[in-house]
């Protein structure tokens, strides 16, 4: 595997970790309860990711990593709805499809 | 809701003053990140990290940046609501890709354009959807 190609993966894992890291952090507003335990169990996944996403910056430009790192949005929207029962109006699923597009375009660039 | 602004223009002057802070710490911090990761060695383990911080104190300096952008964040949405302002942050997509152009010399061409400007457009169109739904 190219450093490239590992560099576009661990974003891509970076990006489902902050959506689950937002899942938890939501969860805590709903479960008063288990409040503490949503709290730390996001803030432990937010540092994993930024362990991972300086591995990804070691092996990615910056302008290429970031953007792909969009696809948290995604994520996010779709642990949301599946997850929590968010709503996907219209206008988010067309913003998830320009977001999918754009970090298609830059994870195939050379 | 938002607060009330002044009716000469649509946001006020120091909204707009706190959400161009917002962009410039999401691009430095995004930067500066950058540069810390290619001065660290290659393996991350805990103990190669802490080794590399005494010597290059770079990687505190990014910490330091978001922990400003988060205080700089609450005030953003003390004055506005988040639909407002989430959208508008994804213009630091353009300040990153022609700022790391610039000071890193990294490619900036057509095909890389149009993937950002594709995400911009996704981030802003993701975050400007309506809120909350009707409860059931």
């Amino acid at each position: 595997m190219s450093a490239r190609l590992i560099g576009v993966l661990l974003v891509l894992v970076c990006a489902g970790v902050e959506g689950l890291a937002q899942i938890c952090l939501k969860q805590s507003t709903r479960q008063a309860g288990r409040r503490a335990g949503w709290i730390a169990t996001g803030v432990g996944l937010f540092v994993v990711e930024a362990l991972l996403y300086t591995a990804a910056l070691q092996r990615l430009e910056v302008s290429v990593a970031y953007s792909l790192g969009a696809m948290s949005f995604v994520f996010v929207a779709l642990g949301a709805a599946w997850l929590l029962g968010e709503a996907l109006p219209m206008t988010r699923r067309i913003g998830i499809a320009c977001i999918v597009a754009g970090c298609a375009v830059l994870a195939s660039g050379g | 809701m938002s607060e009330q602004t002044p009716s000469s223009s649509p946001v006020g002057r120091r909204v707009a003053a706190v959400l161009a802070i917002a962009i410039a710490l999401d691009t430095l911090g995004q930067l500066l990140w950058k540069l810390a990761a290619s001065r660290l060695p290659a393996t991350l383990s805990p103990e190669a990290l802490l080794q590399s911080i005494e010597r290059d104190p770079l990687p505190l300096l990014v910490i330091g940046v978001f922990v400003l952008q988060l205080v700089n964040w609450l005030v953003v949405l003390e004055r506005v609501d988040l639909s407002y302002a989430q959208p508008l942050t994804a213009l630091s997509y353009v300040t990153v890709c022609l700022l790391s152009a610039w000071l890193f010399g990294e490619r900036l061409d057509l095909h890389k354009g149009l993937g950002v400007l594709l995400v911009l457009a996704g981030v802003a169109l993701v975050s400007a959807s309506p809120a909350r739904r009707k409860s059931p």
